[in-house]
């Protein structure tokens, strides 16, 4: 089976410098990727570049292939025009932006909104059938249709993300790209988009690519997992592999600093340091100066290999084996 | 009043006007925060977290109640200045709470300034307070917020907040704002400044995973009341309120498919103007019974030490009548 998409050495460039690089990746009909890493570190800038949004400044390379199972023709993004994204976005690529709130026409009542969605990508849909396709929407997502006539600013925060995952899928597109979703909701609510994308993507056979600094978030919710650093991928695989037993320093240090209930409560060493300048990257190995493994031999760049079945890693040890013990650094406090 | 409290936090109410209608953001709080302890507030947006750090440092006008420092319920100008030397407070966003005109050095003379401290000891008192925060002075005296990441802002923010050596300090959401990495930086340097100078930290958190790894006791927050309260341990671990009970079933688990197929708790926290009659929680519970939307439940001991719920299937038998509480 071929698959959804495939993004074959992805890079963008600021003013020369990258600041995604070399990222590579595919996606089956259906499947889930998670996306993680901190700030500044890429995942957002390639979701973007998936859909061809990105800002003016910056300057994507790279093959990215979609194959649409509605469509006979696999769709190369990468050589498509302005004029011809138009068509793909929305109608087979979606994206729930982060931060719903700002998303949503304030001005403008909630069914109008997915009206215009509908009506911008499909030619022919009469009114009586648009009306039928929202309150279908609105009901798929745990919403009643009488919200439809409402404006964003009467709803809470839940409520408008779930109008945003409406929205992306308002066209029934197969991959549906979700950056950080629930970064502002509160636990609960959280929970609940989780489990609403969950049940999507097990109805409606979508793909999903969930960007998400939460790395619980993305074990309970992905199939896979690609964890970026300085703008590449450093460690990718399934998710259950990658989480009970990380082959990069980065992953696993990252693991470690997640509190899990009914383990050992108390705080892991912290990593020292904060995530490079993207555009700036350390030579060698971008990690290796927060590394507590580092040796010469990471001023050479790793190579992103199979290191288990399925599962990548790009550092000059992996495997490991086992995690040396790491001295706790302080990270300031006079003693 | 308890010798061993910081702060006693007694029925306290906090009510917000909006046009013809009453907000209740604090309605009925009672808290006990001890010398040295580091409390867990835990809750939804909106159950009245930050309302209550607000009005235990004196910075809203509480319709009720009292906050009581040190077993003495003073009021008046002398108590509040002594209350707000000796407990501190840092915000959740560490880019909205620095004066971006001042330089790091006077952000962290102001409050030595304030408070009248001589002249003569200040810069050396500066100095050392950056280091405790891990920033060396020679390098970041004479920067600007600007100059600054996020995690360096935040430590600015601990090191004005502790220039004065307060026994209490209140953190709104420390972390929430910052990467993982520098998260556990900072909270690596609250918590080594807490054994050390047995500070009291109270941890505002919607991150219940957090408050259970770095707190001592934890109160969790419904609708402007405290509806559970007990170690950390046995409130996350062992959760009593059918609320607590929801909260931890939705905390992710850093395991695949570790949501499974859990029940989550389902509706909104409801509007504060227009608080349910009975058991403020009921119309979300699964577990309401007859008595639940006539009867409002206090806070009554449960189980081991220490632990407080106020719930009516804790409650006492008349009213219980054939439920068994489900423990677990």
């Amino acid at each position: 089976m071929s698959n959804l998409l495939e993004v074959t050495n992805l890079r963008v460039e600021h003013r020369g410098k990258p600041i995604v690089d070399d990222v590579s990746f595919t996606l089956e009909k259906g499947e889930a990727l998670g996306l993680a890493g901190e700030s500044g570190c890429g995942k957002t800038t390639t979701a973007l570049s998936l859909m061809k949004m990105l800002p003016s400044g910056l300057k994507q390379s790279g093959g990215i292939v979609l194959r649409p199972p509605d469509l006979e023709e696999p769709i190369r993004i990468d050589r498509r025009t302005e004029a011809g994204m138009q068509v793909v976005r929305w109608r087979h690529i979606s994206l729930v932006f982060q931060g719903a709130m700002n998303s949503l026409d304030p001005v403008k009542y909630i069914d109008a909104q997915i009206a215009e969605v509908i009506r911008l990508h499909e030619d022919g849909v009469s009114g009586k059938q648009v009306h039928a396709r929202i309150d279908d929407l609105l009901t798929t997502v745990g919403l009643t249709p009488a919200l439809g006539h409402r404006y964003s600013h009467q709803l809470s925060g839940g409520q408008r993300q779930r109008v945003m995952i409406a929205l992306a899928l308002a066209c029934r597109p197969s991959l549906v790209i979700a950056d950080e979703p629930t970064t502002a909701l509160d636990v609960v609510m959280q929970a609940q988009v989780l489990q609403l994308l969950e049940w999507l993507r097990r109805e409606l056979g979508l793909a999903l690519i969930l960007i998400s600094h939460d790395l619980g978030v993305l074990a309970e919710t992905c199939d896979r997992i690609a964890v970026m650093y300085a703008g590449r991928i450093v460690e990718t695989g399934p998710v259950a592999g990658v989480f009970a037993s990380p082959q990069h320093p980065y992953t696993k240090r990252l693991l470690d600093s997640l509190p899990v209930i009914g383990g050992s409560r108390g705080l892991a060493p912290p990593i020292p340091g904060g995530p490079p300048d993207p555009g700036d990257p350390p030579d060698g190995c971008a990690f290796h100066p927060r590394c507590p493994y580092s040796t010469e031999r990471c001023l050479k760049d790793p190579a992103l290999r199979e290191v288990a079945p399925g599962q990548s890693a790009a550092c000059h040890f992996a495997p490991w084996s086992s995690w040396p013990e790491i001295k706790p650094v302080s990270v300031g406090v006079r003693t | 009043m308890n010798e061993n409290n910081l702060i006693s936090v007694r029925d306290l109410e906090v009510q917000f006007r909006q046009r013809r209608k009453v907000a209740r953001a604090l309605d009925g709080v009672s808290l006990d925060w001890k010398k040295g302890e580091v409390l867990g507030v835990v809750g939804e947006s909106g159950c009245g977290k930050s309302t209550l750090a607000r009005a235990i440092l004196g910075l809203q006008d509480l319709a009720g109640g009292e906050v009581v420092l040190d077993g003495n319920a003073g009021s008046g100008r002398k108590a509040r200045s002594d209350l707000r030397r000796r407990v501190q407070m840092i915000f959740q966003d560490p880019y909205q709470t620095l004066n971006p005109r001042q330089k790091v050095k006077d952000i962290v003379t102001e409050p030595l300034v304030i408070q009248g401290l001589p002249k003569a000891g200040r810069d050396k008192t500066v100095r050392a307070a950056l280091r405790d925060v891990g920033l060396d002075p020679e390098r970041y005296l004479d920067r600007y917020p600007h100059q600054l990441s996020g995690g360096q802002r935040q430590r600015v923010a601990i090191a004005a907040a502790l220039v004065l050596e307060p026994e209490g300090l209140i953190c709104d959401e420390p972390v929430s704002m910052l990467d993982a990495s520098v998260r556990s930086q900072i909270l690596s340097v609250l918590l080594e400044l807490q054994k050390r100078r047995n500070l009291a930290l109270i941890f505002i958190t919607h991150d219940l995973s957090l408050a259970w790894s770095l707190c001592d006791r934890i109160a969790v927050m419904y609708l402007g009341r405290v509806v559970e309260s007990g170690s950390a341990v046995d409130v996350i671990e062992d959760p009593r309120h059918p609320y607590t009970k929801a909260l931890v079933t939705a905390i992710p688990v850093p395991e695949p498919g570790g949501g499974g197929s859990r029940e989550l708790l389902q509706g909104e926290l409801p509007d504060a103007t227009d608080v349910p009659k009975g058991c403020r929680f009921h119309p979300r519970c699964p577990k309401r019974f007859e008595p639940c939307d006539q009867v409002d439940p206090s806070l009554q001991p449960v189980g081991t030490k220490g632990r407080e719920v106020a719930c009516l299937l804790y409650s006492d038998a008349t009213l219980r009548a054939d439920v068994e509480p489900t423990h677990g």
